[in-house]
């Protein structure tokens, strides 16, 4: 649920990586940290860990002003993937407007992963959102992985789901984290631009949009 | 309340005292005076926090040490900012917990209200189902002694009504010859004085089976043997049956007092109406001590036809009167009565739309009414 303030022309946007524990969302969102240059980047936040584990969340800011005026913000949080903490995972869930799930590759953890994706669908439902409706890129990390699952197979099953491509990454690596970032852009695009009318009174296309969040080694490049 | 995720103030992060001291430590290091303010004067550096800008740093230095403060204090601020997500989160996460748990606490009261609500219509249904079983019950028992009470009646009927008619006419033709025997012989007072005698022995057995006769006929109209089913009752007909019923019962000293109006035929069953009278009756006449008087009051009013019958016994008590109508609820002896009596002949009443009025003073008497509307 993006939140606009017109006091300060302020439109933020709320990114959630969710999935399995240590399937590796904080990875992407520090490899996100590393690899993007949006217009404007602030600090990782990594708020509390044990053993490499999120206890509450990480949160990265980006944004851009576009040439509207429009003070763009997104927060890019990732929730901790420990079946414990549902009750935080929901919190963190809450208001988001786009979900990027980062499913673990490996043959061992795909109940993990289906159990997960469960847990995303049904805390949504709680919260009164629709994982049919919401923007959700799905994401099959750790490829480099020799015991990964593999990828046409993968493909075929979730070819007939609303979120097909799956993307795939290697985050360890670097590997397809903006790829993936990239796709929900591009889901969650028409979505805020048909709430919020970005190309008519803001002057950002989906072009502008993506160019200035997801942007690596500089504004050219994208 | 802020969510976790609203956007921050600096007083959010930091308390105005311990922004002052930041202040003042950043002045002491760096040897000159650091302002705080909303706005950029022209010399101020932003102080940001996740892409924020909560104030502006205000100091007479260098760009690269009033850079450096500004870094500093940026780097509280994400540590204070650390805590106070992690703060908020942990209260959403409270509050939400704890709402889930009402809700759930709610529904399970709401479920167990449904159940206490399905318990409690099952619980009537079952009661209700009872009561149909007893009363479909009582009226099995009530119609099979009616049935055997009429093929009693119909029994004795038969096997009296020819020796009766065959004494009776004997009897008749007795004293005829009697007359005859008197006229031959020769009188003198001890004859005549024994002829006297006999005469009136013949008629007081005429006269008794002129009694039997008509108690026949009485049973026969009471067990519903001649009138099967619906048809045009005359009430005061039925009455009249019914007291000489009880008058036969109670050797006939009963001082019953008929005051029978004039009343139109109703449809009805006469068998069954008989029955409800004389129960009715029949309490008046157990109520009553060696004194006292039944009257029994046949009129029509407001097109009720209203059938009274007042006694001058025993009368009941409210407790009593509140019970009367329950099935096998008597006050007399075990095997006295049923207890059948009133209720019975309030499902009869009933039957015909009417209803059953009962006025009672203990030590005074009982008037039941018996109200059957007209048409
Ligand atoms: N081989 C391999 N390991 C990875 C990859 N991505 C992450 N990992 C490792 O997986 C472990 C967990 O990564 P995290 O990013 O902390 O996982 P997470 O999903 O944030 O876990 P939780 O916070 O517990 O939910 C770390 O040891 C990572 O180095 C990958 O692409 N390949
Ligand atoms: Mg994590």
């Amino acid at each position: 649920m993006a939140t606009y303030s017109e006091s300060t022309n302020k439109l933020t946007l709320k990114i959630v990586y969710y999935g399995p524990a240590l399937s590796g969302k904080t990875t992407n969102l520090l490899q996100l940290h590393t690899l993007l240059k949006p217009q404007r980047k602030g600090e990782v936040m990594v708020l509390e860990t044990r053993n490499d584990r999120t206890l509450f969340f990480d949160m990265l800011p980006i944004g851009l002003h576009s040439e509207g005026g429009l003070d763009l913000r997104l927060k890019i949080y990732t929730v901790p993937g420990q079946v414990q903490h549902d009750s935080t995972r929901k919190a963190v869930l809450s208001r988001a407007d786009g979900v990027i799930f980062v499913a673990d590759s490996q043959l061992s953890q795909q109940d993990n992963n289906a159990f997960a994706f469960d847990n995303l669908a049904s805390n949504l439902q709680k919260l009164g959102m629709d994982i049919e409706r919401l923007p959700l890129t799905v994401q099959f990390n750790k490829r480099d992985r020799l015991d990964a699952i593999e990828e046409h197979n993968l493909q075929v099953r979730w070819s007939s789901t609303p979120w097909a491509p799956l993307t795939l990454a290697s985050a360890l690596n670097g590997q397809g984290v903006v790829e993936s970032f990239r796709q929900l852009l591009g889901r969650l695009y028409p979505a805020v631009d048909a709430e919020f009318s970005l190309a008519r009174d803001y002057a950002i296309d989906s072009q502008t949009f993506m160019r200035n969040l997801s942007a690596v080694g500089g504004l050219s490049n994208a | 309340m802020r969510n976790y995720d609203d956007d921050y103030t600096l007083d959010d992060l930091l308390s105005p005292a311990h922004q002052a001291r930041l202040l003042e430590l950043l002045g002491k290091l760096s040897g000159a005076p650091f302002l705080l303010s909303e706005n950029n004067d022209g010399t101020s550096e932003p102080i940001e926090f996740s892409l924020d800008t909560l104030g502006w740093l205000q100091a007479e230095l260098p760009t690269e040490q009033h850079q450096a403060a500004v870094r500093l204090y940026e780097l509280v601020l994400f540590y204070a900012g650390k805590y106070r997500l992690a703060a908020n989160l942990h209260h959403d996460t409270t509050e939400a917990s704890y709402l889930e748990l009402q809700q759930k606490h709610a529904a399970v009261q709401a479920s167990e209200e449904k159940y206490r609500q399905l318990a409690q219509r099952l619980t009537q249904q079952v009661e209700e189902q009872v009561r149909v079983i007893k009363k479909a019950q009582q009226e099995l028992y009530e119609s099979a002694r009616l049935r055997a009470v009429g093929q009693l009646a119909a029994g004795i009927a038969h096997e009296i009504n020819t020796p009766i008619g065959f004494i009776s006419s004997n009897l008749r033709v007795a004293n005829d010859y009697l007359d005859e025997l008197e006229a031959s012989l020769p009188h003198n007072h001890e004859a005549v004085m024994l002829f006297e005698d006999f005469h009136a022995l013949l008629d007081e057995s005429s006269s008794g089976t002129k009694r039997i006769a008509r108690i026949v006929s009485d049973l026969k109209t009471f067990s519903n043997i001649d009138q099967a089913d619906f048809a045009a009752c005359n009430i005061n007909a039925l009455i009249t049956t019914a007291c000489r019923l009880v008058q036969a019962e109670h050797h006939q000293v009963l001082p019953i007092n008929l005051d029978l109006g004039e009343l139109p035929e109703i449809p009805g069953y006469p068998a069954k109406l008989s029955q409800s009278l004389y129960n009715v009756l029949d309490n008046a006449t157990k109520s009553l001590d060696t004194e006292g008087h039944i009257r029994v009051v046949s009129r029509v009013k407001d097109n009720i036809l209203e059938v009274l019958i007042e006694d001058e016994g025993c009368g009941m008590s409210e407790d009593v009167l509140a019970r009367v109508f329950e099935p096998f609820f008597t006050t007399r002896d075990v095997g006295a009565g049923s207890g059948l009596g009133l209720s019975v002949a309030r499902d009869i009443v009933v039957a015909h739309r009417g209803e059953i009025r009962i006025k009672s003073r203990l030590g005074e008497g009982t008037c039941v009414a018996l109200r059957i509307p007209v048409n």
